[in-house]
């Protein structure tokens, strides 16, 4: 039975415009203080002012010309690299385990899987270092990539289980159906649908590894900075368009990586399954 | 059925990496800190330390604490509601966008905030909102107003720069769910007479309450551990958990105390997951979308 | 024949054993030349003086290697650090964090003067009862003003408590900056019985509201480059720094006196390097080390035979006279009361 009478054009369209402002109105939110950021890179004054007064490459020029940055660029990539194959591993698997395996208090793990979240960072941070400390074997590399992927394989446990536990298991069965035994299924239904749910923790993971800061705090050594805590540093002296500058090259980073995620796995399928 | 319902399976062993990093490298450190806020110094470097209670006593004698506990909490309270009330339609829309291009382009400008990185997305704000960025001196420059107006070093450019950080994080969270709303749903909704407000509200809205809990469990999570954020954009005015620890170690050399502090907004987390957890066992009566 | 056999084993696998330990070993032994020293260091233009000049030459003389961690707070780490095995060689800090580091045991109380000759040239306050280790720097800690903004005259540090200021005023995070640490001291000192009075010092804090806070001096000068604050709480190196570059900012000496921000040196108990760390302190206080430094940063030295040129000479604290006005906080005093004066600190200030 039809019960109320259909909407008037007007009002549908009046909607749909407010729908499509509200949600430009989000990404200028979202953008503004990015473009903020550009026009700071090319702004030859030393701190901030507006109006901008003009154009100029010097911090790009200072930037790249640093030794400190260039360093903490890279190690920051490195880190970030090893971090989110360290991560997608670990995550990916104990994901796997607490959807799949029938394990007693998956709830109970899952949450504790998740638990490095919670925590102020600035803890783990002190922890592992204190641990460190007690291990004698002071501030390595293999140390912060440790601290990283801690705080990351909550973000590929929750993006896998997500897709996992949303699965729509007739898939599996109808495998079964067919003869193939569980390890095939697992291998040729299960991880190329999960490929997706892995994928976008990965992307999450090197996100929060590259923007790390206070597991970073602790766990540097000096000459060998992440890009976050240099940044950090330089902004209690320095007040210029350096930070603008390294920004910019972020971003730039990061329209490469999105674009080649999505050129290669297709960011759209991880939103529909 | 699935035969993996029926009990442990060879793929439970899966969790075992997983497991053996977590025991050695987060609840051994853990457990020290744990240890830490209830002995008078540091096992590791110092030879005679005690048993003491004296900083969970401290938190507990002066009110200010719980003043810093309830301002972390009502920071990360709105923060949450602030990201859900912006970044929802935004999910919503890259969820249902048609276009390849389209929906590359948002998730660029999802993505690029995210990967610009905290202390520069955080001093953009800062040559956004304070006395001399952009919008006061835009909005003097207009003749609009005469002295430049508050909007940094207090709570709401805290909560603004907070939510502007997590956001990304909750819609890519809300997407995925409202992805799998099947859109015939709606269809049908509004085949029988609904208007597409409608049909959101009865139909789509609590499909994706899953979505919602859980990016608001994360977002939250996330916002009362945040520090770098409060710091640069709070003035130290404001005081949150986090601020309060990073100083007792940092500049008071307290890292027992710290600890302490570390371990209640542990404990407050913890009880979020836990009754999260339960609400959606309630609400939605499937399996928990954690 | 078979008894000899196991003899023979034993040897060769103890020669070989010991040979191929000493192979390992050689390079380490080698490398043990160049020795390394830890020490920490502030970003900025002295960092870039430090790391471009100073250090290399460093460590080109002494035949080492210099790791220096700019990444600040320092002491949390080393507190967390063994005492036979300190994270830093040398702790260059400001003095209220190294009293805090003595008090924990981690930090040694003097330097060794016979270790460390040039320590004989520097000023009294740089070796006085108040100082831990020897200080090779020190600034005034005063007030930094635009010109700009119609202030008149600012002569004494109770200006800053004129409402006039009230859009413009700039002070720093207590607990977390020892600028702000000293002022308050000096407030006690201003509206009360003297620099340990507490009572007076905060009420004063309350009437100094509306202020703009900020955990750093540098970015305090920025603040005040870019307008966003007008008066503030500043050491002269803040500002002077600048010279040159045609700001409306100055720096004003209070007439009630100003306060010395002093960048210490002192070596870890533990150091496995005390040679080389002895010499990285008698190394900073060079008089040609000292010169390069101060006329970079604006730092007044320690080193009272060192010659600034006319520019530097003329603003900085270079004259026992001079140096003679500072006022050095008691920090031992001070750092035993830190965790109650934060506490109502950060009661006062919270917006």
């Amino acid at each position: 039975m039809i019960s109320a009478p259909s909407t008037p054009r007007l009002t549908l369209r009046l909607g749909r415009f407010c729908y499509l402002a509200l949600n430009a109105a989000v990404v200028v939110f979202l953008l503004a203080p990015i473009v903020i950021v550009f026009v700071f890179a090319l702004n030859p004054t030393p701190y901030i002012q507006f109006p901008p007064v003009g154009v100029s490459l010097r911090w790009f020029e200072k930037f790249f010309a640093s030794r400190d940055f260039m360093n903490a660029l890279w190690l920051s990539l490195e880190v970030a690299a090893m971090t989110t194959i360290a991560a997608t591993l670990f995550g990916a698997s104990a994901a796997l385990a607490l959807a799949r395996g029938g394990l007693p208090g998956s709830r109970v793990i899952t949450a504790i899987m998740l638990s490095p979240l919670m925590l102020p960072a600035i803890l783990t941070g002190l922890a592992l270092f204190q641990s460190y400390v007690l291990l004698d074997v002071g501030r390595p590399l293999w140390g912060l990539v440790l601290g990283h992927t801690l705080v990351s394989i909550p973000y590929v446990v929750r993006t896998t289980l997500a897709v996992l536990q949303n699965f729509d298991t007739r898939l599996e069965e109808a495998a079964c159906n067919l003869g193939a035994g569980p390890l095939r299924t697992y291998f040729e239904v299960t991880l190329p649908l999960t490929k997706p749910g892995v994928m976008a923790g990965a992307v999450f993971a090197f996100i929060v590894s590259f923007d790390q800061f206070p597991v970073s705090l602790f766990l540097v050594s000096p000459g060998r900075e992440t890009l976050p805590i240099t940044l950090f540093n330089y902004l209690k002296f320095d007040l210029d368009g350096t930070i603008g500058a390294a920004s910019v090259v972020s971003i730039l980073l990061a329209v490469l990586v999105v674009f080649g995620l999505d050129r290669t796995v297709g960011l759209r399928s991880y939103a529909k399954l | 059925m699935n035969a993996a319902r029926a009990g442990i399976t060879p793929i439970a062993w899966l969790i075992a990496p997983s497991a053996l990093l977590f025991a050695l490298f987060f609840f051994l450190p853990m457990g020290l800190m744990a240890m830490i806020s209830l002995l008078t110094g540091n096992p590791v470097v110092q030879p005679n330390v005690e048993f003491t209670t004296k900083y969970y006593r401290r938190i507990l004698d002066d009110i200010y604490y719980f003043e810093v506990i309830w301002t972390t909490l009502r920071i990360g309270l709105l923060t949450t509601l602030a990201a859900l009330l912006i970044g929802y339609p935004l999910a919503h829309l890259m969820a249902r966008v048609r276009g390849r291009t389209a929906y590359a382009m948002l998730m660029m400008a999802v993505l690029t905030p995210m990967l610009t990185g905290i202390v520069v997305r955080t001093f953009a704000w800062m040559a956004l909102l304070s006395d001399k960025g952009a919008i006061n001196q835009g909005l003097i420059g207009l003749g609009l107003i005469s002295k430049p107006l508050p909007l940094m070093y207090n709570e709401f450019s805290i909560v603004l720069g907070l939510t502007h950080i997590y956001v990304p994080y909750m819609v890519l969270t809300l997407v995925g769910v409202i992805g799998r709303i099947d859109e015939r749903l709606e269809h049908a909704a509004q085949n029988l007479g609904a208007s597409p407000l409608r049909a959101f509200l009865e139909v789509t809205l609590p499909l994706s309450l899953p979505g919602i809990l859980a990016g608001s469990l994360l977002v939250f999570a996330l916002a009362i551990s945040a520090y770098v954020t409060p710091i640069l954009m709070g003035g130290f005015q404001i005081m949150t958990l986090p601020m309060l620890i990073y100083q007792q170690i940092s500049s008071s050399f307290n890292v027992g105390f710290a600890a302490a502090l570390g371990m209640v907004l542990l404990t407050i987390s913890l009880v979020l997951v836990i009754a999260y957890n339960r609400i959606l066992g309630l609400v939605s009566g499937q399996r928990d979308l954690q | 024949m078979t008894t000899r056999l196991p003899l023979n084993r034993r040897q060769f696998l103890a020669t070989s054993a010991a040979a191929g330990i000493g192979a390992i070993a050689a390079p380490h032994i080698a490398r043990a030349e160049a020795a390394t020293l830890r020490i920490t260091g502030w970003g900025g233009k002295w960092g870039q003086t430090m790391s471009s000049e100073l250090i290399p030459a460093f460590e080109k003389e002494f035949k080492c290697k210099v790791e220096t961690d700019s990444a600040f707070p320092y002491l949390p780490k080393l507190q967390a650090s063994p005492r036979s095995a300190p994270v830093y060689d040398v702790l260059h800090t400001n003095s209220n964090e190294q009293w805090a580091a003595l008090e924990m045991g981690i930090v040694e109380a003097k330097i060794d003067a016979r270790q460390v000759p040039n320590i004989a040239d520097v000023y009294p306050y740089a070796v006085s009862d108040k100082m831990v280790g020897v200080c090779i720097f020190t600034s005034a800690i005063g007030l930094g003003m635009r010109t700009d903004k119609g202030y008149g005259k600012i002569s004494s540090w109770k200006d800053l408590w004129d409402r006039a200021h009230d859009g413009g005023r700039g002070g720093y995070v207590i607990p977390v900056n020892s600028l702000g640490q000293a002022f308050l001291m000096m407030s006690g000192a201003l509206f009360g019985k003297g620099m340990t009075d507490l009572d007076a010092a905060y009420a004063a804090m309350e009437k100094l509201k509306p202020i703009k806070l900020v955990d750093f001096t540098g970015t305090m000068e920025k603040m005040i480059l870019s307008g966003e604050v007008g008066l503030a709480v500043i050491h002269d190196s803040g500002i002077l720094r600048y010279d040159g570059q045609n700001q409306p900012t100055t720096f004003v000496a209070p007439s009630e006196g100003v306060l010395s921000l002093e960048q210490v040196l002192t070596l870890t108990p533990g150091t496995k390097v005390r040679e080389l760390a002895n010499a990285y302190v008698n190394y900073m206080l060079r008089p040609n080390v000292q010169k390069t430094l101060a006329e970079s940063v604006w730092y007044s030295p320690a080193n009272s035979k060192v010659k600034l040129d006319d520019k530097y000479n003329e603003k900085l604290l270079t004259t026992p006279e001079k140096v003679a006005k500072l006022i050095q906080p008691d920090w031992k005093w001070y750092n035993a009361r830190k965790d109650e004066i934060d506490s109502r600190v950060n009661r006062i200030f919270r917006a």
